[in-house]
């Protein structure tokens, strides 16, 4: 009856992937259903990505980048916050819950809120139940 | 058809780190069997010199093309690898590492789920990898000019060191005068040196050294450029506009003393004879200690841990208060020897060398040290009645004794925890460095590499990184000073290479990536219709790579293909796993 979700997280290298180490070195335990995969700017998180993942199967996605105003590379945070508002409405006219993507801004020293995050998340796409995309394009194809 | 990629995997236990909450044999074993997996260990440490050993050694014997390193964060040890690769002849960019400690052993408690997790990543490292290409490192000239921020200690000791070797400084300082907070300083903990006698002298070296130009009244605001090759402008007091050409940055921006007008219970800025100990430095320094009636203080208090190790203000330990608040008794007993000197501390820390002695020595002189409750139970100042025959009374719960008293003063002295410049947010941004939640710089490693950060050609020193003490701050200028010197001696740098590159054949000239380029590094080329990559400018963030919309921009070794499959690899392995 539980379900396990599986979240694709995208991390920028400069604030919020030294976020999530920094969970790591504080010994800050949260959910294992996150999975990260690090960019070096959350501006390049091409959307393709982001459905990609949806269509390998995962259940949320889960972006997260410098605070506006920190981004390593000045203006790459507010790229990804217009496609993340985009990608939201698209989701919308493909049936898909906007919940299932997630946009959030990490700093370097906020372990916590990065291990906050992920659980709360996790409870969020359980909540939403499997996401069904990877079944719909099988059977589509 | 797709040419065989030989990929070799190492799964390293980091002693117990991973290997306590990872079945690090099960994975090397399960990864073992995908393909292109030619070989997949695990090892103790693979980062110590025989792990890295044992991938040369299997890269020659195997003939592996490209290697996994499932272990730490590549934060910390990617560089290791790439260097262990290179040294076994293969290109450092057929390289990847999957961080199975701090996002896995460390923060997960389930040993079925933490390998099930590790597998994916590696799984993913692994995909992603196939599709790695070699990348030429370019190397750049080195400007051989140093900026320094900050004109305390700090940022004098690097001035120094590099201008005495014949390299050229421009030391930037937002004061009228160099020395920092060291120029309002009277004596030193734990000798007792004379600050005037160590600054004075080092300023006059910097004044006198004509490798070494100062611009006083001058703040920072933008930065551009990479390593070895930064440019700026600034102003200084005089109005005219001067640009400088530097190929590296110190920042010794230094820190500042807290306010403690927001601590009720303390009453600065109402009780006028609370005074705060950069105020009664001034005081020592003029050789003169009376209370604002101008008389000689019967009772002074030093109050430890203002602003500091307590939650509402700030957590940490400002590190110097408790040496300086001894150096204060030390010096009142001196100057007033019947005077009662009460030391009021939460904890005593007296940390570095001759500071526990130090500490022994102030204990011996009649000083009466009474502890309180700094995280739940601040001492209340109020001011005295006549009759009790001092100017203010200090009441809280004194812990040795659990008695609650009242300890008489006609002179406060508040130990302020220091803290960030009011700045510390707009030098981060101008040079790109990274902040912790205090507003202290951070560096790119704390115990391996801890005045380097993570921005190349960019330090940090001295109290800008941390709250220290004078040899502390002056070690790590000089450190970055060495560090610097190094590579100035060597002439060149290696700059990142993880540059985008535009697929001629398929731009169709739209400029989208034109706009969203952070850095203006990409232009169109009139004549052939299509957009082109100014390299050097160039940092690699990979935005325009995700709004091309032919996918002609490939953001090397972040490109849409190593990612996709990198995506796919974490997903086939987590659904796999989940079913079974
Ligand atoms: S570098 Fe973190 S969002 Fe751009």
């Amino acid at each position: 009856m539980s379900y396990e979700p599986t979240i694709v997280a995208f991390l920028c290298n400069w604030c919020s992937y030294t976020g999530a180490d920094l969970a790591g070195t504080s010994r800050m335990k949260y959910a294992s259903n996150v999975r990260i995969i690090r960019v070096m700017c959350s501006g390049r998180v091409d959307p393709t990505f982001v459905l990609s993942a949806f269509k390998e199967g995962a259940d949320g996605v889960l972006i997260c980048g410098c605070h506006p105003g920190d981004c390593h590379y000045h203006e790459g945070n507010y790229k990804c916050l217009r496609r993340y508002h985009l990608l939201q409405k698209y989701f919308q006219q493909m049936g898909l819950d906007k919940d299932r993507l997630r946009l959030e801004w990490i700093s370097a020293s906020e372990g916590r809120q990065f291990a906050e995050l992920v659980d709360s998340y996790t409870e969020t796409v359980k909540n939403l139940g499997p996401c069904k995309m990877k079944q719909v394009i099988e059977t589509l194809t | 058809m797709e040419e065989e990629k030989r990929i070799g995997v190492y799964v390293c236990w980091c002693g117990t780190n991973i290997a306590k909450m990872v079945d690090v044999v099960d994975v090397a074993k399960e990864i073992g069997k995908l393909p292109n997996v030619v070989i997949a260990k695990d090892y103790k440490y693979m980062c110590s010199d025989p792990g890295q050993e044992l991938i040369i050694k299997d890269i020659k014997e195997h003939n592996l093309d490209r290697v996994v390193v499932s272990a730490c964060s590549p934060r910390i040890h990617e560089l290791t690898f790439r260097k262990a690769l290179q040294n076994a002849g293969l290109n450092p960019y057929m390289f990847e590492m999957a961080n199975i400690r701090e996002q896995v052993s460390w923060v997960h408690t389930d040993r079925g789920e933490a390998t099930r997790k590790a597998k994916s990543l590696v799984a993913a490292a692994v995909n992603r990898i196939t599709w790695h290409e070699s990348l030429d490192k370019r190397t750049v000239d080195i400007n051989p000019a140093t900026m320094i921020i900050g004109g305390g200690i700090a940022g004098i000791s690097a001035a120094l060191e590099i201008g005495n070797s014949g390299r050229k400084i421009f030391l930037i300082e937002k004061e009228n005068k160099l020395g920092g907070h060291l120029a309002g300083v009277d004596l030193t903990f734990p000798y007792m040196y004379s600050a005037d006698q160590i600054l004075k002298p080092l300023i006059k070296q910097v004044t006198n050294n004509p490798n070494i130009e100062v611009f006083l009244n001058t703040q920072i605001d933008e930065v551009f450029g990479y390593v070895g090759n930064f440019e700026t402008k600034i102003t200084p007091g005089d109005g005219k506009e001067v640009e400088l050409k530097f190929g590296n940055v110190i920042v010794a921006s230094g820190l500042k003393p807290y306010d403690p007008g927001g601590i009720e219970n303390y009453g600065y800025g109402k009780l006028p004879n609370v005074i705060t100990s950069l105020e009664f430095e001034q005081m020592l320094k003029k050789g003169k200690i009376v209370t604002k009636e101008g008389a000689e203080p019967k009772n002074v208090a030093i109050i430890h841990c203002v602003g500091s190790r307590n939650k509402d203000y700030h957590e940490y330990c400002s590190r110097i208060c408790c040496m300086t608040a001894l150096k204060f008794s030390n010096q009142l007993r001196s100057a007033l020897p019947d005077t009662n000197i009460f030391e009021c501390y939460a904890d005593i820390r007296s940390f570095g060398k001759g500071c526990e002695e130090f500490y022994a020595q102030t204990s011996r002189k009649d000083i009466m040290f009474l502890m309180f409750d700094q995280k739940n139970d601040l001492p209340r100042i109020r001011k005295a009645e006549t009759m009790d025959e001092c100017d203010m009374l200090i009441e809280f719960n004194e812990l040795l004794s659990g008695e609650d008293i009242e300890v008489p003063a006609d002179m406060v002295v508040l130990m302020v925890a220091l803290e960030a410049q009011e700045n510390a947010r707009d030098i981060a941004h101008a040079v790109g460095v990274s902040m912790c939640g205090n507003e202290f710089y951070i560096e790119r490693h704390p115990k391996l590499d801890p005045v380097a950060t993570t921005t190349d050609g960019v330090y940090v020193v001295g109290g800008c990184q941390s709250p220290k003490d004078i040899p502390d701050s002056i070690s790590q200028a000089r450190a970055a000073a060495a560090r610097i010197l190094a590579t100035i001696n060597i002439g060149q740098v290696e700059v990142e290479v993880t540059t985008a590159v535009v697929n001629e054949d398929i731009c169709c000239g739209c400029q989208t990536c034109v706009n969203v380029c952070p850095y203006t590094a990409i232009s169109f080329d009139e004549e052939k219709g299509v957009s082109v990559v100014n390299e050097v400018l160039c940092k690699g963030c990979g935005t325009c790579g995700s709004t091309c919309p032919t996918g002609a921009i490939r953001s090397r070794h972040f490109t849409d293909k190593q990612i996709l499959s990198q995506i796919e690899g974490l997903m086939s392995t987590s659904i796999e796993l989940q079913e079974v």
